[in-house]
């Protein structure tokens, strides 16, 4: 709301870092997060054309939709935080808005109905975007309210996160669906909802959940809990992703069998590879030190996004760069975890590894936020 | 607005938050640990196992089948060939509606309905998975490039080049060569473990004759090849090959020139001739006529033209003639002549009277003399043993026979291979009948009635003998006596193949070896014996064979024989009125040996011929043997007689060579 660039100029640092400082503040850029999302999307590119199997045009396909996705990021950054949490509200109701509209007149891929394609303008997913709208609404409701969330304020969060969620359901995707409202709750949580209730909703979850299986889980659903827990019970259908992935990511080793000589995947053995299933192809080739190579690349992308969260001014941007670090974090492990077989089988992709379109631009519209957040009305920075 | 900041104490929310930030970082943390744990169970605790699987997913070992062994004649000329042609064939895991692309296939390439259901037991059969299945054996280039154009639109069809056998004389090998087939359950069933695991790559199986006899030559050794394959089954690369051995490749002592010239020979009869090197034992010729084309097997016989094989029960083209037996008739009689002088029941000088028939003593039935029927009746009169056998005369060997006995002379005719299979390896061969009191009562359940002896002692009966069998016997009296046994197998690899005989046949020996010179005289004037003024004093033979060719250059020892097919009285056969049924006929045969009376020149060819309703062994058999003697002494070995009877020594040794 009201600039702090007078306080900026006299906290005595010496000239030439003000001078570095002064740039990256300028044109709205965080450097460390700028060199982490790069070297992730360096290594993604490295890891998409063995999977790929050398196809130059996937792999300049997909460092094309990056480029797009770091001009975004620095479009999204000009913007001071503040204009979000003005226009949030607006935007979450655009956003249903769009959702309802898709019920009448979307148009159907790959099992979802989840496009909207609207005269003049590219064809888009309204829930995607949702994916970072839903925790800029639970923030700016949230941050203006006395914390801890009293159960009325809570009530309300969940009626806020669920609707949304709910409208994606009804598309048919599942998998945005989740994300959407992972992305609401770890706002409430760090929010400072009570324990006891974080507690009593586990336990609820937990009870809900083989009633859930019993009357609503769908078939295919129901297939991949089923596989999760013994794979081998159909080998050659629905167990197949895993255990060939499996069979991928163990067979590697600790160092891996080399760039480009993963068998598993040359030879086709891994479904999905070049999407959902790249981890086991950087685990086939690169073994378990790749993994952890990439897993403190995710962490160093992490503790940045944690820490502009810390250091943010006002609560709705901590709220904010929280959620979005959190939710970056829970696309992260729950891929790792289905891909080496510790989850069931959920269709979504590693952030910045796997090949895909809209997703990677919400992810940069998210590094957006963060870096806004990092640059605009800050007192202190490092 | 401004009263609700009010109520908020931003301090205290602030480390409220950092204290959330961290409980998250905790969670954050311990769910990696989570993951890294199980990583380091896969990768490192399982990373044995997951490599194995690894392997075996994309590792195959598959087998590379050996070349057959080609076989050869006598003289290098291919018998049996491998020659190259294109298979259509289909992996079933490859194709998602099998009757769509079969019915699209139709549409390019014609499938029968036969086809189909051939291909539908191939595919029923146990299989490894990802294999593929021959859909059509041989297409043609056009049929080739249609499917090629549209290969695009028939995933998991392919064209493979396979070699497999081509007989070039087809019909002429039919039985002696015999033919490969696709091996079936019975077949891989009835192999060891090493055995089948050496069948592993292969398709075919000697079915019949050398073939069969020689598999395990002809097969060799598999290979095998370790190939990476994709999740498709496409093999991506070769890792590793052990080369297969190729089978051996066979040379057989029958002379293809020879067998073509004894099929001609048989002209539209159906019948055998068996040719045999008394010298060596080879089989220079072994043909069953009417023949088929063993090529038809090869590749899958369609069901119309197997039906068309088995269902001709005239010509029965399936039937091999010569390793089959039927009654040799009056051909045994110079054996059992010799078995007479050698148990010293006759000698040169004893004679009979023959009235045309022979009557045991105190029975009333006569055995006629079926040589005799003819207008003029009566008998042979004053008869010899010579006589006997150039005439052809029952009466004389009746009486021989009787007073012979059937002991002495199943332990005499035994010597020649009668009754038992004297081949190396012709395994196959049946070993007809010679027939004893033992067998008598084994297969009959009856005692032998001296009538047995009488319908024995001239090869009627119970006697039953192949033309192998025959063809044999003249060979060993070719050799005088000496016993050689017959043989297909020349040489292994262009090494000259000696062939282990566990259980030797001995010589034949008899008590004064003139005995031998005595018989082949007499077997002489069958053939050479002219017409005099003397009543029936002339070699039965001597009209078809000497006195057709007057120029004949060398000389034949031959005897003829007629078989009874049904008991026909010779009233009907000779009466003008009826027709007899041709498959009614009796059997014609022939045997002989040759250059036979010749000092300067050893027998080259013993033979065998037997015509089926042939009617007459002299005059119908006997000139089939006499061209094919005439084309191995004049045309392959082109022996010049005039030179040798003029004494020529160096040329005898070029011929024993």
């Amino acid at each position: 709301m009201n600039s702090q660039d007078f306080l900026r100029q006299s906290d005595g640092l010496d000239s030439k870092t003000r001078y570095h400082k002064t740039i990256w503040r300028t044109i709205h850029t965080d450097p460390p997060l700028l060199v982490g999302v790069s070297l992730l999307c360096g290594f993604g590119l490295f890891v998409l054309f063995s999977a790929s199997g050398g196809d130059v045009p996937v792999v300049q396909r997909q460092a094309l939709t990056m480029v797009v996705g770091l001009v975004v990021m620095f479009i999204v950054a000009q913007f001071n935080v503040h204009f979000f949490r003005q226009w949030a509200p607006t935007l979450y109701a655009a956003g249903l808005g769009l959702l309802a509209l898709v019920l009448v007149v979307g148009v159907e891929a790959n099992g979802a109905k989840s496009w909207l394609d609207l005269p003049g303008l590219p064809s888009f997913q309204p829930s995607e975007l949702m994916k970072f709208v839903v925790p800029m609404q639970m923030a700016w409701y949230l941050a203006s309210r006395p914390l801890p969330p009293r159960f009325k304020h809570l009530f309300w969060s969940a009626v806020m996160i669920l609707v949304p969620a709910g409208l994606i359901i009804v598309q048919n995707d599942t998998g945005t669906a989740i994300m959407v409202t992972m992305s609401g709750i770890f706002v409430v949580l760090l929010a400072g909802i009570r324990w006891r209730i974080v507690i009593a909703g586990f336990i609820a979850l937990l009870l809900a959940s083989p009633a859930w299986y019993i009357f609503l889980a769908q078939e295919h659903q129901k297939n991949r809990i089923l596989t999760f827990w013994d794979p081998y019970r159909d080998p050659t259908g629905a167990g197949y992703n895993i255990i060939q992935s499996q069979i991928a990511i163990g067979s590697g080793g600790i160092y891996g069998k080399g760039y480009g000589e993963g068998a598993q995947s040359h030879l086709d053995f891994i479904p999905e590879s070049n999407t959902d299933f790249i981890l086991a192809v950087l685990a086939e080739e690169f073994g378990l030190l790749g993994i952890l190579f990439l897993i403190l690349m995710y962490l160093f992308v992490l503790i940045r996004g944690s820490y502009i969260a810390y250091a943010a001014n006002d609560m709705f941007s901590r709220l904010l760069a929280g959620s979005i670090t959190l939710t970056f974090f829970f696309y992260v492990f729950v891929n790792m975890a289905m891909v080496s077989g510790l989850l069931p089988v959920i269709g979504l992709p590693l952030p910045l590894m796997s090949r895909g379109g809209t997703s990677v631009v919400t992810l940069f519209i998210g590094f957006g936020l963060l870096m806004s957040i990092q640059t605009h009305g800050r007192s202190k920075s490092i | 607005m401004a009263g609700k900041w009010q109520l908020k104490d931003h301090e205290a929310e602030r480390a409220m938050f950092s204290r959330r930030l961290v409980v998250a970082a905790v969670f954050v943390l311990l769910l990696f640990a989570a993951l890294i744990m199980k990583l380091v169970i896969l990768q490192v605790s399982q990373y044995d196992y997951f490599s194995a699987r690894s392997d075996g997913n994309r590792l195959h070992s598959q087998y590379v089948p050996p070349a057959r062994g080609l076989i050869f004649d006598n003289r290098g000329k291919l018998l049996a060939d491998n020659q190259p042609i294109f298979n259509l064939t289909i992996v079933r895991e490859q194709v998602e509606d099998l009757e769509v692309t079969l019915d699209y296939l139709d549409t390019l390439i014609d499938l029968s309905d036969d086809e189909r259901e051939q291909f539908a037991n191939r595919l029923r059969r146990n299989r490894v998975p990802f294999s593929s299945v021959p859909l059509r054996y041989v297409l043609s280039d056009a049929e080739k490039s249609r499917v090629a154009v549209n290969s695009y639109k028939l995933p998991g069809v392919a064209i493979e080049p396979q070699f497999v056998r081509q007989y070039p004389l087809a019909e002429l090998t039919a039985h002696s060569i015999g033919y490969v087939s696709e091996i079936n359950r019975t077949e891989l069933d009835s192999l060891d473990d090493e055995e089948r695991e050496n069948y592993g790559g292969t398709n075919h199986i000697g079915k019949t004759g050398i073939e069969r006899t020689y598999e395990d030559l002809l097969h060799g050794t598999v290979g095998y090849e370790i190939v990476e394959k994709n999740n498709r089954g496409q093999v991506m690369r070769r890792l590793d090959r052990t080369d297969p051995i190729a089978g051996k490749n066979i040379s057989l002592y029958l002379d293809s020139q020879l067998q073509i010239a004894a099929e001609a020979a048989l002209g539209d009869f159906r019948g055998a001739v068996v040719a045999i090197d008394p010298n060596t034992g080879g089989i220079l010729a072994m043909v069953s006529k009417p023949g088929f084309d063993p090529n038809l097997f090869v590749t899958g016989i369609s069901s119309k033209n197997y039906g068309v094989l088995v269902t001709d029960n005239i010509n029965t083209p399936l039937f091999d003639r010569s390793t089959n037996p039927y009654p040799p008739g009056s051909t045994v009689k110079p054996f059992l002549g010799l078995g007479g002088l050698h148990h010293e029941l006759v000698d040169y000088e004893f004679t009979i009277e023959d009235p045309g028939y022979f009557r045991l003593p105190g029975v009333s039935y006569r055995w006629g003399d079926y040589t005799l029927r003819t207008a003029i009746g009566g008998g042979h009169g004053h008869t010899d043993l010579q006589k006997a056998i150039y005439q052809s005369c029952d009466t004389f060997f009746y009486d021989l026979g009787n007073r012979m006995g059937i002991d002495t002379m199943h332990g005499f005719m035994s010597q020649f291979g009668f009754g038992q299979n004297f081949a190396v390896d012709i395994n196959y061969a049946r070993t007809g009948v010679l027939p004893s009191r033992d067998w008598k009562r084994a297969t009959r359940g009856e005692p032998w009635y001296p009538g047995d002896t009488i319908n024995s002692s001239i090869g009627q009966g119970y006697m039953w003998a192949t033309p192998l069998q025959l063809a044999t016997a003249a060979s060993i009296m070719a050799n005088k006596g000496k016993v050689i046994q017959p043989r297909m197998l020349k040489a292994v690899d262009g090494v000259p193949y000696e062939p282990v005989i566990n259980d030797p046949v001995a010589d034949v020996v008899v008590n004064d070896p003139d005995y031998w010179r005595y018989i082949e005289e007499s077997m002489s004037m069958v053939v050479h014996r002219a017409y005099n003024d003397v009543f029936r004093e002339y070699g039965t033979a001597y009209e078809a064979i000497a006195m057709a060719d007057r120029e004949m250059p060398y000389k034949m020892a031959g005897k003829s024989g007629s078989a009874q097919v049904v008991g026909i009285s010779q009233e009907i056969m000779q009466s003008e009125d009826i027709n007899v049924s041709d498959l009614n006929k009796d059997h014609a045969l022939f045997i002989s040996y040759a250059p036979a009376e010749n000092l300067s020149i050893k027998p080259q060819i013993a033979i065998a011929v037997f015509v089926e309703n042939g009617e007459h062994g002299s005059s119908v058999a006997g000139p089939i043997a006499k061209a094919v003697t005439d084309a191995y002494l004049l045309d392959i070995l082109q022996i010049d007689f005039a030179a040798l009877n003029s004494g020529g020594d160096e040329l005898l040794s070029l011929v024993d060579e």
